[in-house]
């Protein structure tokens, strides 16, 4: 039987990159304090910012909120209903139950009175629907939190989330990509910053926070997300870390330490100015979401 | 033994021919790897060989999701 490493008690959980054997309570003490030291040692955000907290309903995103929340900042949470059927409906309904459980404010928008619900969209746009879904919620997770004195969105991507992405990127060697790949992306161009202070924990570690916090999330996947690549990516870099514990966390974590600052000092930068229709920043004239609104208008009047 | 489990929101019964087993042989089961998945054996997160008998009430936790890729 594993000990706790701080009381001795019987260990609940053990991290092999740490080489650490934790009881509940310590453990709990454990994840807090690796959030607190990531928004310090990435300069994330002070306890007197006011910080918007993108949640799903997942166990990444109210892990982050009731981390940030035991750590004595102010976080509120903004959720975005995507009208996927059962699974939107399931993940509301928790976020809510969640927001008053920890007696923090819930934002909500629904897509469907914004543009329409992703199944929808899906059937007039060719691109998978990840890609469509990601690039609304970024969004009107930045238009929202500007219309409403927010200064930092928080998001819960983690380190399996970050090093598929990192493993992605390099494997096609996306520069453009890489260069944006920081735990913080800055406020500039009409848009605000973003940080992600679960950038160290792993997508197990932040579940069992979730398990042992007791936080209701929702355990079923995106019926979208079937068959996406990252999985794939996941996967291979978990074999790699049963063979050598922290292996996940040693290529992200070298990579901002040595890789990062060298593609800074590239030139190249896209240009960014106020989308003609809604004034938020975009590369062309027309914002990509502006854009999709167009389109589906389009469809919809011929149809 | 016939094991009851909780898994990602469904009940799945899964078939062994063993009376005892060891929470990793439930992970292998569902096909699922330590290094994302682990077990909650009566309220309390267990290790991989951890001892699992039918008595026990079980849910498993895959840690992994996806769709998140940019």
């Amino acid at each position: 039987m594993r000990k706790c490493f701080k009381c001795s008690q019987k260990a609940q959980v053990y991290l092999p990159q740490h080489r650490l054997s934790l009881c509940k309570d310590h453990y709990l003490e454990w994840f807090d304090n690796r959030v607190e030291k990531t928004i310090k040692e990435f300069k994330m955000f002070k306890k007197e910012d006011k910080i918007l907290v993108a949640v799903s309903g997942g166990k990444d995103s109210l892990s982050l909120w009731k981390a940030l929340t035991n750590l004595g900042y102010q976080a509120d949470g903004f959720y975005i209903n995507l009208g996927i059927g059962e699974y939107s409906e399931t993940s509301e309904k928790l976020t809510t139950k969640f927001s008053e459980k920890i007696g923090r404010p819930l934002y909500k928008i629904s897509l469907k009175q914004e543009i329409m619900p992703i199944p929808e969209i899906k059937k007039h746009d060719s691109r998978p629907a990840c890609s469509v879904c990601g690039m609304v919620k970024r969004y009107y997770m930045n238009k929202f939190a500007k219309d409403n004195g927010y200064k930092i969105i928080a998001t819960g991507h983690n380190l399996d989330d970050e090093a598929a992405v990192l493993f992605s990127n390099t494997l096609n060697w996306s520069i453009k990509y890489l260069k944006r790949q920081y735990p913080v992306l800055p406020e500039e161009d009409g848009f605000i910053r973003k940080v992600k202070p679960l950038c160290k924990i792993s997508e197990k570690e932040s579940a069992m926070y979730a398990v042992l916090s007791g936080i209701e999330y929702i355990e079923e996947e995106c019926p979208f997300s079937e068959g996406a690549t990252s999985i794939d990516y996941k996967v291979f870099l978990s074999q790699l870390e049963e063979k050598s514990p922290g292996t996940k966390l040693r290529f992200y974590s070298e990579f901002l330490r040595k890789m990062y600052p060298i593609l800074q000092k590239s030139e190249e930068k896209p240009v960014l100015k106020p989308c003609k229709i809604c004034g938020e920043p975009s590369i062309n004239e027309i914002c990509s979401v502006c854009n999709l609104k167009l389109k589906l208008k389009k469809q919809e009047e011929r149809v | 033994m016939d094991l009851k489990v909780k898994y990602r929101g469904q009940e799945k019964i899964l078939n062994f021919d063993k009376d005892k087993v060891k929470a990793k042989d439930v992970l292998k089961a569902l096909g699922l790897s330590k290094d994302f998945a682990f077990v909650v054996k009566n309220g309390e997160i267990v290790d991989e060989n951890e001892t699992i008998t039918q008595n026990d009430e079980v849910r498993v936790i895959n840690a992994i999701s996806g769709g998140k890729i940019s």
